[in-house]
């Protein structure tokens, strides 16, 4: 190879370099924007949550988290086209029923879903708790989840107590929801 | 007469769908397809929607004929996804805020390759002139001989 093209490659070489350089850039910014996960003992962040018609339960169309502090709440990911979702819906809509008068409120998060077989899986499920799209995934992110299940139990007090990242079952949900109803 | 009504029946029900309608049909497959290409499977990363396989895609296709059947447009219905899901929704980021240094990148990089390059070709060329003897001396025939005696020894 004569100089001048080893000169040339060398060249070539800085520019992929740069152009390499510039999309990490981009990408650790993109990444540095989200926060971490929010883990037991840290506070949940505050969200708004616009919830779909016919499933407010009761609640403001927009949900806001903070707004329920004195109450236990669940936070449930979901989307319909989860199938493991689906193991765990009956159980969390039977928890919802059995815990609602206590001041404990579920909360479904819809990721990454669109609307008409969103309410077909509520309408499957016969879902009474609130529950939204979450627009943007902007809940989904805050909350760092890796995907769907994953459910967030938050104490009276606004903190995380517990994170779930599986299938829930019902054991499992009245164990951790009469922990958290037991503490002051 | 009835019979004949009644035939026409049969070969109608067998015939199906109308051509118009299957030419419909068929112009509603494209418009999703080519929408889908522009967009990104929301769980696979890196993947288009039209050439994805999972429940996810299926329904978001689903959403996108079924918002061409209402008589929205392409663009309409891109913004939608984007307005739902965030830009990330499109294959193609946008071209502005922290992704437009994606697109400026290469032509920032072609731009400083090449004004190296012909920053570098310059002083070469220009040193390699100032390596030329002068004109004077090329004409001396004392230098030519020294020359000539140079390359016959070497």
């Amino acid at each position: 190879m004569s100089n001048r093209k080893k000169l040339l490659f060398s060249l070539g070489a800085v520019a992929v370099i740069l152009a390499v350089g510039a999309v990490f850039a981009v990408a650790l910014s993109l990444v540095s924007q989200q926060g971490a996960r929010p883990k037991p003992g840290s506070p949940a962040p505050d969200f708004a949550l616009m919830l779909f018609d016919g499933y407010t339960a009761g609640f403001p169309r927009t949900l806001q988290l903070s707004d329920l502090r004195g109450k236990v709440v669940v936070i449930n990911f979901w989307a319909s086209w989860c199938e493991e979702c689906y193991k765990e819906a009956a159980a969390l809509e039977q928890a919802w029923r059995r815990y609602r008068e206590r001041d404990v409120v579920f909360i479904g998060v819809d990721y990454l879903d669109t609307e008409a077989p969103a309410l077909s899986y509520l309408q499957q499920f016969d879902i009474t708790y609130p529950n939204g799209l979450d627009v943007q995934q902007r809940i989904a992110r805050t909350y760092r989840i890796t995907g769907v299940p994953e459910t967030f139990f938050v104490d009276r007090n606004g903190i995380v107590r517990e994170v779930v990242i599986a299938t829930l079952d019902e054991r499992k949900l009245h164990s951790v929801i009469e922990r958290l109803l037991a503490q002051p | 007469m009835k019979r004949l009504l009644l035939l026409l029946l049969v070969v109608w029900a067998l015939i199906g769908t109308p051509p118009s309608a299957q030419a419909q049909d068929a112009n509603l497959d494209d418009q999703t397809y080519h929408i889908a290409k522009q967009l990104n499977c929301p769980t696979c990363a890196g993947r288009n929607l039209a050439d994805c396989p999972t429940q996810t895609c299926a329904q978001w296709k689903a959403e996108i004929r079924s918002q061409l059947e209402r008589g929205k447009s392409a663009d309409e219905v891109i913004a939608f996804f984007e307005a739902r899901f965030g830009p990330t929704v499109r294959q193609e980021p946008p071209r502005e805020g922290a992704t437009a240094i994606l697109w400026a990148a290469p032509l920032g990089a072609a731009v400083v390759f090449l004004a190296i390059a012909a920053w570098v070709l310059g002083q070469r060329t220009a040193r390699s002139a100032s390596a030329q003897p002068p004109a004077a001396l090329a004409n001396d025939p004392y230098a030519a001989r020294l020359e000539q005696e140079v390359r016959e020894s070497a």
